[in-house]
């Protein structure tokens, strides 16, 4: 856009620099995940090996990602699924009063969740849901005011006018939504999947107060526990832990990146 | 009404409203959750000990307690500080700028640019924080890099100015979403008026002062929404990098009832203290949304 190629350069230069001091926080972290002998200062490796990573995937630290995984894509799934059953029928049927009913909804979810959490654990408590179970299924009612309001957005945005065709064809209402509904906001849905899935994996609070045991433990209260206790800390492992934590919200962005600027259309423009 | 023309619908209401059982009944959880929250902010309820079981009405006596005990105040103080500089000007105005500065650059240097902030968005909370930690402390790429070179005695700097550092941090992590949402809003600005604007003889100043910003002004809006609650009530990141401390200096509201409901175990107490959030981003929000709808 800028015809003056001095200008342009220097915006060069400075987006540059930028995301240098944007990643530069990393090379501690790879420093010392590949090294063997870390003690945590940031200095090239001595001894360059993958020992640290296989420590992260075994014993307690792997039954961690596990755990983290059942939990993130378990709220996802579910989150998704109820998701979707409500929000088709919120968004076709004219239902009087439902666009100011999600609204009060996300912004009723605004509210700091430390403050819900004391009668959801009073809750999961007397249910017998202290587990992981109980985590996905909070997180699930944490996460379903914006869930239902960006899934009936997205449904808003498929024309009814296919449907009605599919009808005259004589199509069910369950192939209708299987066969035109679901696939034409299948963006959409990866969105929301994504953000549940990435919300549930960092989630930390609320792990932090349900699971009573190291066995039960999320990455995120594992690894706050790691770098909480004071003393002999193995800096290499701490950090190859992160790696590995880090790498699915990571990656599962990159694998739907080209559907987020469409989500992101989304969030915006209805804002 | 139009439900009529849509007879695959109107001949499964039933299914339909089946399909919506599941999420009303969460939604009336959450509801009934929060009702309870603030129900229990006038009770003396404790997490453990005999208040625990035998807990009483108090009435408004948590409620003077905000007001009258140390701590809720200086919290908030914090908080608006914490909230002012990290996403107010750091996120949205380094978000705006990027996405200014990326709109007219090659797709190469927008991608590259891109995906290193986005890094810093999509790291889990406990990464980030833990990272932080150890570029900012004695040891750490800060000093490492930029004080001892410049012949200073290294600082350990998560400690002697840790609100500044978690201030930082939150930059670094946030500052992706205002990105985000800048560039969907500056991409859709139509050429043509950038250039009539350029023909007219307006300065680059004058064209992104005069013409872009009101153009954005409901995506503006709606992207202080968003950050101003969301790090109003962020707690992973401050309580993992910092704890609150030392001493109070980075205990920000949502800290500081974490700390009063599962430390000290005053969940009424607590409860208060939520509430008093709710109220505090309910009246910003409004404010937002007002700024939102009013017209040019």
């Amino acid at each position: 856009m800028e015809a003056n190629p001095a200008h342009s350069r220097l915006t060069a230069i400075a987006l540059a620099f930028m995301a240098v001091i944007w990643v530069s926080p990393f090379s501690w972290l790879f420093l010392n995940a590949f090294n063997t002998a870390s003690t945590g200062q940031l200095e090239i490796p001595s001894a360059v090996g993958l020992d640290n990573f296989a420590q992260a995937v075994s014993g307690n630290a792997g039954r961690q990602f596990l755990n983290s995984m059942l939990i993130a894509a378990g709220t996802a799934t579910l989150s998704v699924v109820i998701g979707i059953a409500a929000a088709y029928p919120l968004s076709r049927l004219k239902i009087p009063g439902r666009n100011a009913f999600l609204w009060t909804l996300v912004l009723l979810r605004m509210l700091p969740s430390a403050g819900v959490l004391v009668p959801l654990y009073f809750a999961a408590q007397r249910g017998g849901l202290l587990n992981q179970f109980g985590v996905i299924i909070a997180l699930t009612i944490l996460n379903l005011p914006f869930t239902l309001l960006l899934l009936k957005n997205f449904f808003d945005t498929v024309p009814i006018e296919l449907e009605e065709a599919a009808y005259v064809e004589g199509a069910s209402l369950f192939q209708i939504v299987t066969k035109i509904v679901l696939p034409m906001s299948r963006a959409g849905i990866a969105v929301v999947w994504f953000f549940s899935f990435t919300g549930a994996w960092n989630e930390f609070l609320l792990p932090l107060i349900f699971a009573r045991v190291q066995d039960a433990f999320p990455m995120s209260v594992g690894l706050y526990a790691a770098f909480g206790q004071q003393g002999a800390v193995d800096y290499g492992f701490l950090a190859a832990y992160s790696i590995i934590y880090a790498a699915p919200a990571v990656g599962v962005y990159f694998l739907l990146r080209r559907n987020m600027n469409t989500g992101f259309a989304g969030v915006g423009v209805k804002g | 009404m139009k439900n009529q023309a849509n007879p695959w619908l109107t001949s499964n209401l039933l299914v339909l409203g089946l399909g919506m059982l599941p999420a009303m009944l969460l939604v009336g959880a959450l509801l009934y959750f929060t009702a309870w929250a603030f129900a229990f902010s006038f009770t003396d309820l404790a997490l453990v000990g005999r208040k625990a079981v035998e807990w009483s009405w108090v009435g408004f006596e948590n409620y003077e307690r905000l007001f009258t005990r140390r701590g809720f105040l200086e919290s908030l103080w914090t908080t608006v500080i914490f909230v002012f500089f990290s996403a107010i000007v750091g996120q949205s105005v380094l978000g705006f700028l990027l996405a200014a500065a990326l709109r007219g650059s090659a797709s190469s240097i927008r991608s590259v640019v891109e995906v290193c902030i986005m890094l810093g968005w999509l790291l889990p909370d406990i990464v980030a924080a833990f990272l932080w930690s150890a570029t900012t402390n004695q040891t750490g790429l800060i000093n490492q890099l930029i004080v001892v070179p410049l012949g200073f005695p290294p600082i350990n700097l998560i400690n002697d100015y840790a609100l500044p550092v978690v201030t930082i941090a939150n930059i670094w992590k946030g500052t992706a979403w205002s990105y985000l949402l800048f560039s969907a809003a500056l991409d859709s600005i139509s050429r043509e008026v950038v250039e009539a604007a350029k023909v007219d003889g307006a300065t680059p100043f004058q064209r992104i002062w005069l013409v872009m910003l009101p153009i954005i002004r409901p995506h503006i809006a709606t992207n202080m929404l968003f950050i101003t609650i969301w790090t109003f009530t962020y707690f992973p990141l401050i309580f993992a990098m910092t704890g609150g401390g030392p001493g109070t200096q980075t205990q920000t509201l949502a800290v500081y009832l974490y700390l009063q409901s599962f430390s000290r175990g005053n969940l009424g107490y607590g409860s208060a203290i939520s509430v008093a959030m709710l109220v505090i981003v309910g009246v910003l929000s409004l404010f937002y949304l007002r700024l939102l709808r009013e017209p040019k």
